[in-house]
């Protein structure tokens, strides 16, 4: 977008006051701003609420009560003000020059310090801010998985151009063997009979179990990455598809698994510490891949397949590293997934999934992982804040994507570089 | 710049849409600011208001404001002297079981229930139960067949008979009425219950007759509409009798086009096909046939009369099997509740006192028969078999109790 | 397998393979024309079948009350020509909303608008209409005749004859008249099109139109075979038809046609033949090989950049 004289209207200036008000605040002070925050809330949210006139503190920052409860909505909006808004803003601002201080230090160590460092920060904030409520728990979990699954989906759909519709096959055939893998091993089940394995320590075992999900993915996928060799565009889409059916059918028919009765059981293994730590990981990795020459490999595969191949790139090998690579990654937050909700099914893997991951990512932006960071926690946090207008949300969602579709084609935040440095630096 | 100015309008009208909407506000919304945690109950309802079976959750919800209307207008709920008004929170669930998790865990921590009535489905009521037991919080699935809802889970409970009671009615029936020696059998391999019911059905029947006599055991997926192929099998194979265990939405479409390839011989259904709208959507094609179910509405009379009256009067149409269950599972948790003898205002001892009260609840009279829950939760009941009559009603032809 | 069986099963496969070859024309046309993904078609085809709901359940009632008397035949003809009309304009419209403002843009976005549109008229049509289904009325008593042991209703033979009259109307519409003619050179390439003076927009709205009215057609005679409908129906079939359109190959409208009467085929035989508990698995086995041997499609033009998302 061209800048012209009209840009520097009233409104405009405002946000850029704005803008400039808090440019020299660096992510270090808002996450201390937030840390502020949280532990505001956690010490004195309940009776802050009270105060306010509100029942009990709002969990998802006042929105099932604007949705439900007009009579409490400014109590809501100054719960959220005095308690989220107020408190991030003024510790970021007036510790600005302090952290500014500490980020360049942080900054001179290797960046994978000054990476630790703010990702333990982050950690402890959502640690406090789940602990005022388990549905703020589970929320989260299920929307950290969402970001892995959409990244993921981003290799093959955004990196790679084709449109894939199998990662709901990916997914379940990653809950399934995680799930198998756990059931099977630790826990005395109907199914599989005595645990195999019973330690006190067991958990330790649940990474091996996610990387066993991820291969039976990654093994999966080369069912549809040898037809990728020939086939393309809208010819792989419905091989895709087909794969995901036919995933659903035959673990409908493995009755040793449940059948359609799904398998529960589950061991509730899927932690907030474990899963922000496996998700952020997989972020990490994805992003290397991505910005590796494998990833510029794949960007020369979605450009220009003919091209690509006259460049040396092996365009096969290409093919089948980032499939099963995508697929190894949806097959992990598959089996985080069977371990939050310690169920599943086979119909939970089905065209409405595909649905909604399908959006998570045309949402958030192709070719960028910020898109996907952003598509997944956008569209999660609207499915639980408008959950209470019940027939309404399935109006509202897709309105707000259709609009986003047509002003914005490639997504939010589209094609941009995920910069650790750039994110991180200090700013003053 | 024209189009980041209608974006930015587009996004102001989808916001002053929300707003306004939130502002017309939803019924309950009224009365339930005011009211302090001490004269009211609150009972969570996560059921499947949009995604595959709006229906199921429109049901839930009528069913559960009738008591709800009847118990308020009549002052509220009395549980040792003191009195409460109820409250119910409907969260949609979407027929999903993550959604399932989340919208369980909301009511229970954030919306502070007493108890849970609900998920229907299997596919969330299993995930559901799992959180209701982990918080120790009481939960009715009224309609879940599947046996992980309820197993080793002392805080949840189900309003429906279990697969291995209602498979052997059925076959017993057949073998008896029809004098039948070789069945068919027609499911929703996709689906728990039927998928339940059909196997315990071919059990029952083939440890009466015979390895094989089930001489066909075909099978569809969720949303199918056509089962020429598998009724063509079927035809082939001539059983003297088709069982059914499918929702009353199937059933019309299979009864009319078995009928349509020839078919003459009885159907043999289940509770899933006791709903009003059955005789709606199958008209005369219907008639005739029987099916086994909680009770039989033609002729009903008492609490099971008023219901139907009431249903009918208040919504239009006949209740169906979620409806009655749903009713009778949440008159069963006022008992307990009233049963409790007093609640403390501590909301875990109340649920805890609450769960103790159900368990203990011996031959509570609901409009689905009697009931009594096993140590696993799981209600024990008497089935009755009905029979579709001329004039499309479902009138009581024999009953079997465990 | 005897010949009576076998036959029968012809028979069933006809009828079922009737529906997904129409609803994939549909698909088809505007996937071929326009090279769009148009997920929203399904669920056009399920409004499609509730418009042809109402019109039947008004004209009934309106010959009930005696004010304009019509006998049965004449309001299946008008409701059909009806909805079309009705389906069509808004199929027209999800094109003017959904799909004009993103062309030129990335396909799959397209897609995604369209997914979003279905999502949105299956909410629309269960608020209005409620979470119940609703009995299509049928206007046609069912007769059955038995051939030679295998059972023929009236409404198969119906359903199959109006099904392949239509496709070859739209054949002949395509191949011959002067609209047919700018379609198929649009689908052959895109930019040149509005260079001989033709407008894409009519061009486009047109496609939308007709693959429309052929779901709207398709949807009354669904009405009448599986009578019980609901809004969330159309998924299937939509989907379904995505990837009969997507076999048949693209610029080939007719190999959506055979592609869905092949898919019909399919999940009628293996459901017969094979334990029907592995049907799914086993008919889009199938499908899958069949894309791994052509991965053109059935009939589709081979490797073509323009194929790209």
């Amino acid at each position: 977008m061209h800048h012209s004289e009209s840009t520097a209207i009233h409104p405009r200036g405002t946000l850029d006051f704005i803008r400039r008000f808090f440019a020299n605040i660096p992510l270090l002070g808002w996450l201390a701003g937030a840390l502020a925050a949280v532990i505001l809330e956690q010490a004195v949210g309940t009776s802050l609420a009270h105060a306010l006139g509100l029942p009990r503190i709002p969990v998802l920052f006042g929105f099932l009560i604007f949705l439900k409860q007009p009579a409490l909505i400014p109590g809501a909006l100054g719960y959220v003000l005095v308690s989220n808004i107020l408190p991030v803003c003024i510790v970021a601002k007036i510790g600005a020059p302090l952290f500014n201080l500490l980020s360049r230090s942080l900054f001179r160590m290797p960046i994978v310090v000054t990476a630790v460092v703010h990702l333990a920060i982050l950690y402890a904030i959502f640690h406090i801010w789940t602990d005022v409520s388990a549905y703020r728990l589970i929320m989260l979990k299920l929307m950290l998985i969402s970001i892995l699954l959409t990244l993921s989906l981003n290799v093959i759909n955004g990196y790679m151009g084709e449109f894939s519709c199998s990662h709901p096959g990916f997914m379940a055939l990653g809950a399934y063997a995680a799930s198998l893998f756990t059931v099977g091993l630790f826990v005395n089940d109907r199914l599989f009979g005595e645990a195999l394995l019973v330690s006190d320590f067991a958990v330790i075992f649940f990474p091996l179990g996610l990387i066993f999900a991820g291969l039976v993915s990654a093994l999966g996928a080369l069912i549809i990455a040898i037809p990728s060799f020939k086939t393309r565009g809208d010819y792989l889409a419905i091989i895709s598809l087909a794969f995901t059916f036919i995933v659903k059918s035959f673990l409908e028919n493995l009755e040793f698994l449940g059948g359609p009765r799904g398998l529960s059981g589950q061991p509730d293994w899927s932690s907030l510490p474990m899963v922000f730590i496996i998700v952020v990981l997989g972020v990490w990795i994805i992003n290397n891949f991505v910005t590796s020459t494998m990833g510029k490999a794949l960007n020369a595969v979605r450009d220009d397949e003919i091209a690509a191949e006259a460049m040396t790139v092996n365009t096969r090998k290409t093919k089948i590293i980032a499939f099963m690579f995508s697929a190894f990654w949806a097959g992990v937050a598959g089996g985080l997934f069977a371990h939050v909700i310690r169920f599943v099914n086979p119909s939970t893997f089905g065209i409405q999934k595909l649905a909604e991951v399908l959006a998570m990512v045309y949402f958030g932006g192709l070719n960028s992982v910020y898109g996907s960071i952003v598509g997944a926690v956008s569209i999660s946090l609207l499915g639980e804040a408008l959950r209470p207008l019940e027939i309404l949300k399935w109006i509202i969602i897709p309105l707000l994507l259709i609009l986003v579709m047509i002003f914005r084609p490639r997504g939010l935040i589209s094609f941009k570089e995920f910069n650790i440095e750039k994110l991180l630096k200090p700013r003053g | 710049m024209r189009t980041r100015l209608m974006f930015g309008l587009f996004l102001c009208g989808v916001l002053g849409l929300l707003l306004t909407l939130s502002a017309c506000g939803d019924k309950d919304s009224e009365e339930a600011p005011r009211q302090t945690m001490q004269d009211v109950i609150r009972i969570g309802f996560p059921i499947p208001l949009t995604g595959d079976i709006p229906d199921v959750g429109e049901s839930t919800r009528n069913a559960a404001e009738m008591i709800r209307k009847q118990v308020n207008d009549a002052g509220g709920l009395e549980v040792g002297g003191a009195i409460y008004q109820l409250q119910f929170i409907y969260d949609d669930n979407e027929s999903k079981a993550e959604s399932a998790v989340s919208a369980t865990t909301k009511l229970i921590t954030v919306d502070e229930v007493l108890a849970i009535i609900g998920p229907q489905a299997s596919k969330q009521a299993v995930p559901a139960g799992g959180v209701a037991d982990n918080y120790k919080t009481p939960m009715i699935s009224p309609w879940s067949t599947n046996p992980n809802t309820t197993l080793n889970r002392p805080y949840v409970f189900r309003g429906c008979f279990l697969d291995p009671f209602q498979g052997p009615v059925a076959a017993n029936f057949v073998t008896e009425e029809f004098g039948a020696t070789k069945a068919a059998v027609l499911y929703d391999i996709a689906s728990d219950y039927p998928k339940g019911l059909a196997e315990y059905f071919r059990k029952a029947f083939e440890d009466i007759h015979g390895p094989g006599s089930v001489v066909a055991f075909e099978t569809f997926t969720t949303r199918d509409v056509d089962f020429s192929a598998q009724l063509t099998n079927i035809l082939r194979a001539n059983p003297d009798v088709l069982f059914v265990p499918q929702y009353y939405n199937e059933v019309p479409l299979i009864v009319r086009q078995a009928n349509s390839l020839g078919w003459n011989k009885p159907f043999m259904g289940s509770d899933s096909w006791g709903s009003g709208d059955l005789m709606g959507l199958c008209g005369d094609a219907c008639q005739g046939h029987f099916f086994s179910t909680h009770y039989a509405a033609a002729g009903a009379t008492g609490a099971t009369k008023d219901f139907i009256d009431g249903y009918q009067a208040a919504y239009g149409k006949t209740p169906d099997d979620v409806a009655a269950l749903t009713w009778d599972s949440v008159n069963i948790m006022l008992q307990a509740i009233r049963d409790t003898g007093g609640l403390s205002g501590n909301l875990s001892r109340d649920r805890d006192a609450v769960k103790n009260a159900l368990g203990a609840i011996k031959d509570f009279d609901g409009i689905t028969g009697k009931m009594t829950f096993t140590p696993d939760g799981d209600p024990i009941k008497c089935a009755v078999v009905v029979q579709i009559d001329q004039e499309g009603q479902f009138s009581f032809f024999k009953s079997v109790c465990p | 397998m005897n010949l009576t069986f076998f036959l029968q099963n012809v028979v069933n496969a006809l009828q079922w393979g009737s529906f997904y070859a129409l609803i994939a024309l549909g698909y088809s046309m505007v996937y071929s024309i326009l090279m769009l993904f148009n997920f929203a078609h399904g669920d056009i085809f399920m409004v499609g079948t509730y418009i042809g709901f109402a019109l039947t359940t008004a004209f009934i009632a309106l010959s009930a009350a005696g004010i304009v008397v019509l006998p049965n035949w004449l309001i299946l003809i008008l409701t059909i020509i009806l909805a079309m009309l009705f389906t069509s304009c808004l199929g027209m419209l999800v094109e003017r909303i959904g799909y004009r403002p993103l062309r030129g843009g990335p396909r799959a976005s397209a897609a995604i608008t369209g997914l979003m549109i279905g999502i949105i008229l299956q909410t629309t049509v269960l608020y209005i209409m409620g979470a119940q289904r609703v009995l299509f009325p049928s206007l046609i008593q069912t007769t059955t005749y038995n051939v030679a042991g295998v059972a023929v209703t009236n409404i198969k033979i119906m359903i199959v004859f109006v099904s392949i009259a239509l496709m070859i109307a739209l054949h002949q519409f395509v191949q011959h008249s002067k609209w047919g003619m700018a379609m198929r050179a649009m689908a052959f390439d895109y930019a040149v099109v509005p260079l001989m003076g033709i407008s894409i927009n009519t061009i486009a709205a047109m496609t939308f139109a007709i693959g429309s009215a052929l779901a709207a057609a398709a949807g009354i005679m669904y009405g009448m075979a599986y009578p019980i409908i609901d809004p969330s129906m159309g998924i299937l079939f939509g989907w379904k038809a995505f990837v009969a359109a997507i076999l048949g190959g693209r610029g080939s409208i007719m190999g959506a046609c055979i592609a869905g009467f092949l898919i019909g085929f399919i999940e009628i035989f293996v459901a017969t033949i094979f334990p029907s508990t592995l049907r799914d698995l086993i008919a889009y086995s199938i499908i899958f090989v069949i894309l791994v041997f052509r991965p053109h499609g059935l009939f589709g033009e081979p490797y073509s950049a323009r194929l790209r998302l």
